[in-house]
């Protein structure tokens, strides 16, 4: 059969449907479906435990999912060419590979196996980062280790870059650097980017993407400009309780009867009705507040 | 125009391209920027502030549908030679509107009379 169907997402450099997991019986991954276009920047967001390193792992074929499935530039996440592996680059929370190489030795050694390996990148950026290339890497701090990983990613200039948790490991001038690296990438190279983080200020100036990892779910998965847009706080006192909407991302009921929500403009954008009612109140919402409220 | 002379706040309500439109638009009334005046490239603004391109891609093409900005053959984007004030009015009272109605909250929350604020806000607004 010559003509094949193909769904949108199928070369994407990172989809996702319906993607399980759980830990002994509570679920991590409750059907997570996803699909970054490439050149985006999907900031990942979530409490500690959410499933954050997980999702990564499952996205990119480092861990078998129990159910649903991942792919990279449209291959299985499993089942990875060697092509499509050379085009990634992933650093994790705690990396250990070649630990009783010299960071040196490392990137003499991994340099060979990319074909745009950037030699320069990597000699401009460990001054810079604190990193002593001359000791082994098994000595290194968790900081100094993901900082010679992240120089590894880097430097191997990927299609596709995911980054877990990379502000821990950097200062707030390495981590800036970092975010630099990461926006211009994007914009010039196309580079398609997922990092996860806490810190939601770093989200907010490269992603161009943001999903919230809650309870197994993606909530809020859509363009970061447009969240702050879309979704507000709805504060009805308590007399107006009774008409609250009886859709909200959060729903707070405090002491006094009154009650906060979290609201999304509909189709039309436009807020809920009871936003309209006397003494109701639309609070609009930094990210970090809006996350603040959700996972309440 | 250099890109230092934005200022970036990730962790405001107003999101980044509406905070660089609402600059450009400040430094354009205030005469920091002239017509014809070349903007940064979305490149340098990206890079000088480590935000995502499409961000300042977007801030630009609003500002250019808005006239306070223009695309030269060759030179980029610059400052909109001639600015129909007329032809844009709404479309720029519209852009207030958010401030407005925050500031009608407030005065509502502080039982403010509509005409004393008014009154106030004219001579903010030098009639």
């Amino acid at each position: 059969m010559n003509a094949v169907l193909r769904d949108e997402t199928s070369d994407a450099p990172l989809s996702a449907r319906d993607l399980r997991h759980d830990y002994a019986g509570t679920p991590v991954l409750d059907g997570v479906d996803l699909a970054l276009a490439p050149g985006s920047v999907l900031g990942l967001i979530g409490r500690n435990g959410a499933g954050k390193s997980t999702l990564i792992r499952a996205l990119l074929g480092l861990l078998a999912p129990r159910g649903g499935e991942a792919r990279v530039f449209g291959e299985p996440a499993l089942r990875l060419s060697d092509a499509a592996k050379a085009r990634i680059a992933f650093v994790p929370q705690q990396p250990e590979a070649l630990s009783w190489l010299t960071a040196q030795q490392m990137f003499d050694y991994v340099g060979r196996f990319y074909p745009r390996w950037d030699a320069d990148f990597v000699r401009q950026t460990l001054s810079r980062w604190q990193i002593q290339p001359h000791r082994m890497l098994a000595k290194l701090s968790p900081g100094e280790r993901q900082r010679v990983d992240l120089v590894r990613a880097l430097a191997s200039q990927p299609e596709l870059l995911v980054l877990d948790e990379p502000a821990a490991a950097l200062d707030p001038v390495a981590r800036r650097e970092l975010l630099r690296e990461v926006a211009v990438r994007a914009g010039e190279a196309g580079t398609t980017v997922l990092f996860s983080t806490h810190i939601v200020s770093d989200l907010e100036r490269v992603a161009s993407d943001i999903a919230f990892l809650h309870q197994g779910r993606l909530l809020l998965h859509c363009a970061v400009d447009d969240t702050k847009e879309r979704y507000a706080r709805l504060w009805l006192p308590a007399k107006l309780a009774a008409s609250a909407p009886s859709v909200a991302l959060a729903r707070r009921k405090h002491e006094d009867g009154s009650l906060s929500l979290v609201v999304e403009r509909d189709a039309l954008d436009r807020w809920p009705e009871a936003a309209a009612l006397p003494g109701a109140r639309v609070d609009a919402l930094g990210l970090e507040d809006l996350f603040v409220e959700i996972a309440e | 125009m250099d890109a230092s002379l934005l200022t970036i706040q990730p962790n405001l309500v107003e999101p980044i391209y509406r905070q660089i439109v609402e600059q450009l638009r400040r430094l354009i009334a205030g005469g920091q920027l002239a017509p014809g005046d070349p903007l940064p490239s979305v490149r340098e603004v990206a890079g000088f502030h480590a935000i995502n391109p499409m961000t300042v891609s977007r801030a630009y093409g609003m500002a250019e549908t808005e006239g306070l900005l223009e695309r030269q053959r060759g030179k980029g984007m610059v400052v909109a030679a001639t600015r129909s004030a007329a032809q844009n009015q709404s479309q720029r009272l519209a852009l207030l509107e958010p401030q407005l109605l925050e500031l009608a909250r407030h005065a509502g929350e502080l039982e403010l009379p509509a005409d004393a604020v008014l009154r106030r806000l004219a001579k903010l607004l030098g009639d």
